[in-house]
């Protein structure tokens, strides 16, 4: 027991011993302080010495922000000896949206072919009947499929552009993915700006039915009918095709706009304005791609009469039934159902008074 | 294995622009391209500097990297070059050049870009050498009858050097080294330069204090 306390006390006593060592030191570090910054100003005055070399190059290498000089030569950004973008806009092709576009791609499309292999197709549950409602006039599917092969050339030849480097020109040949690409930039640039048309019709022609409304909320919550059972009722077009469509229009206006600056270099654009229009319209045509990819699918092989509103303009009444709930109650309760035979008869099967009904109705 | 490169020396070139005129005429250049272009920064105010500026013929050249088809390569003495018949004219090398080399012909409607014309550090292109078409597409040769560029060769006060890499550092420091000197041993302005004086050197001002 004393011992113990003794020990303690030997430690403190240690303890203590070390604070005060430790307070000296700072102490007479402190008191030495002020004189040895004396001496080293002495030694060497810190005086700033500009060097003409250094600010030259940093004018140059534009550290201090853009700096421009002057040239004899007439140009835009003629006198801007370097332009330290061009480097950042390298690396972001080549290794961020060359190798990851083509992982998203290519992981979108193997998305679907599983979704498919598990889902299958999407059938109509209560059978096709021989019923038929009126979806789309003849305009409304001339510039869907007016949008779509525009897109998909446009997409095709963006693609080559993107990825023929390094997928096609080892398997063809040099000059003859030349001609490839040079045919995919002239195609590219001739059909860019028919793109913008096609999407300011198809904008005017749809927006009065793709505005939200008060059963896009639930669609939403219940994944489109995926979660939980049965489809969810909507109007003509449901949540998803309506939130498409405003994907289209509005990343359709940035692929737009800047396409135009790129296909256009004659208003003076600086060159960073055209690397960051590269970047935007490579992201935002990526971003669409792998939407309608999903659509695509959607329209096609992954749904059961989802194709024939688009290519007859008349779609099935239980089709509708499930998917367009609203739409078809509200066509059934206006008396707009039509039979296949009836059909097949204003589709111009039958006599030209016939077929001038037929016209005047689907243009309507 | 020889590197050509180009170096020009701010402290020489008096933008005379003697270099893009000799470029012009030795390549026949078209109307609207320039391979090399004079730049003065500061113009007019105090360390006004000019600098020579075309393809650098970079070691890893960013042209060449983003080349979509491919058409862009370095030769066996460093020097980058383009096929033109393989060239689409989409302007990527124009964006990834730090020095705003790759020039385009405004061909077509709307400006469209034709074929991506630039420096050859005056070695021609893929085409056989002094063949009518490598004359045509890209200029004159030098460097296959031992020649360097002709804007190095012509400038006056040889503050454009081109050719191997070596030698013109070499040169260039030598310059450096004597500039320094003279502004150690004469006291001459070198506009407040970053030297400070040695203790041995004090005797040998020519300044009297």
């Amino acid at each position: 027991m004393r011992r113990a306390l003794f020990s303690s006390a030997g430690v403190e006593t240690a303890g203590f011993s070390a604070v005060l060592m430790l307070t000296l030191v700072l102490a007479f570090l402190l008191l030495m302080a002020p004189h040895a910054m004396a001496e080293t100003a002495g030694n060497a005055p810190a005086i700033q010495v500009p060097n003409p070399s250094t600010d030259l190059w940093r004018e140059v290498r534009q550290r201090d922000g853009v700096t421009s000089g002057r040239s004899q030569i007439a140009g835009v950004e003629s006198g801007t000896l370097i332009n330290p973008y061009g480097e950042t806009w390298r690396n972001f092709r080549m290794k961020q949206l060359i190798p990851y576009s083509g992982y998203l791609l290519a992981g979108m499309l193997l998305l679907l072919i599983l979704f498919f292999l598990v889902r299958g197709k999407i059938r109509v549950k209560a059978g096709i009947s021989n019923k038929k409602l009126f979806r789309y006039t003849l305009y409304e599917r001339m510039i869907h499929w007016f949008i779509a092969s525009v897109f998909l050339f446009l997409a095709l030849t963006g693609l080559i552009l993107l990825f023929g480097r390094s997928l096609l020109l080892p398997w063809i040949g040099s000059e003859v993915f030349s001609l490839l690409a040079s045919a995919s930039k002239e195609g590219h640039n001739l059909f860019g700006p028919v793109f913008a048309v096609a999407l300011l019709l198809v904008f005017i022609r749809f927006v009065r039915r793709n505005i939200y409304q008060k059963g896009d909320l639930t669609w939403l919550l219940k994944g489109g009918g995926i979660i939980g059972k049965g489809h969810v009722p909507s109007n003509f077009f449901n949540m998803g095709e309506k939130s498409m469509f405003w994907l289209l229009v509005l990343v359709g206006a940035v692929i737009v706009g800047s396409g135009l600056i790129l296909v256009f270099p004659v208003f003076g654009q600086a060159r960073i304005t055209m690397e960051l229009s590269h970047v935007s319209h490579a992201l935002t045509t990526l971003l669409m791609i792998l939407v309608i990819m999903g659509h695509i699918y959607i329209g096609s092989v992954g749904m059961e009469g989802a194709l024939d509103g688009m290519t007859t303009g008349y779609c099935d009444l239980n089709w509708a039934r499930e998917h367009h709930a609203e739409w078809a109650t509200l066509c059934e309760q206006e008396g707009k159902v039509i039979t296949d035979v009836e059909v097949s008869r204003l589709r111009g099967d039958g006599d030209t008074q016939q077929h001038a009904a037929t016209s005047a109705q689907e243009t309507g | 294995m020889a590197r050509m490169k180009f170096y020009c020396d701010a402290e020489r070139c008096i933008e005379c622009n003697a270099c893009v005129t000799a470029c012009k005429n030795e390549n026949e250049v078209p109307w609207g391209v320039n391979r090399r272009r004079v730049v003065t920064i500061k113009d007019g105010e105090p360390g006004e500097r000019s600098l020579s500026v075309a393809c650098m013929h970079c070691s890893d050249a960013p042209c060449i990297a983003v080349c979509p088809v491919d058409c862009i390569y370095d030769t066996i003495d460093g020097v980058v070059l383009h096929d033109k018949d393989i060239c689409i004219g989409c302007g990527y090398c124009f964006y990834a050049c730090p020095f705003g080399a790759p020039q385009f012909p405004q061909e077509g409607a709307f400006g469209s870009r034709g074929k991506m014309d630039k420096c050859t550090f005056c070695a021609g292109g893929p085409e056989e050498d002094h063949s009518v078409d490598e004359r045509r597409k890209y200029g004159s040769n030098r460097l296959a009858e031992g020649k360097l560029p002709l804007c190095a060769e012509m400038c006056s006060t040889k503050a454009l050097l081109a050719g191997d890499a070596n030698v013109i550092s070499d040169i260039y420091r030598e310059r450096v080294i004597n500039r320094g000197a003279s502004v150690l041993n004469r006291g001459v302005s070198y506009q407040n330069a970053a030297f400070r004086a040695s203790s041995g050197m004090e005797g040998k001002s020519s300044v009297k204090k």
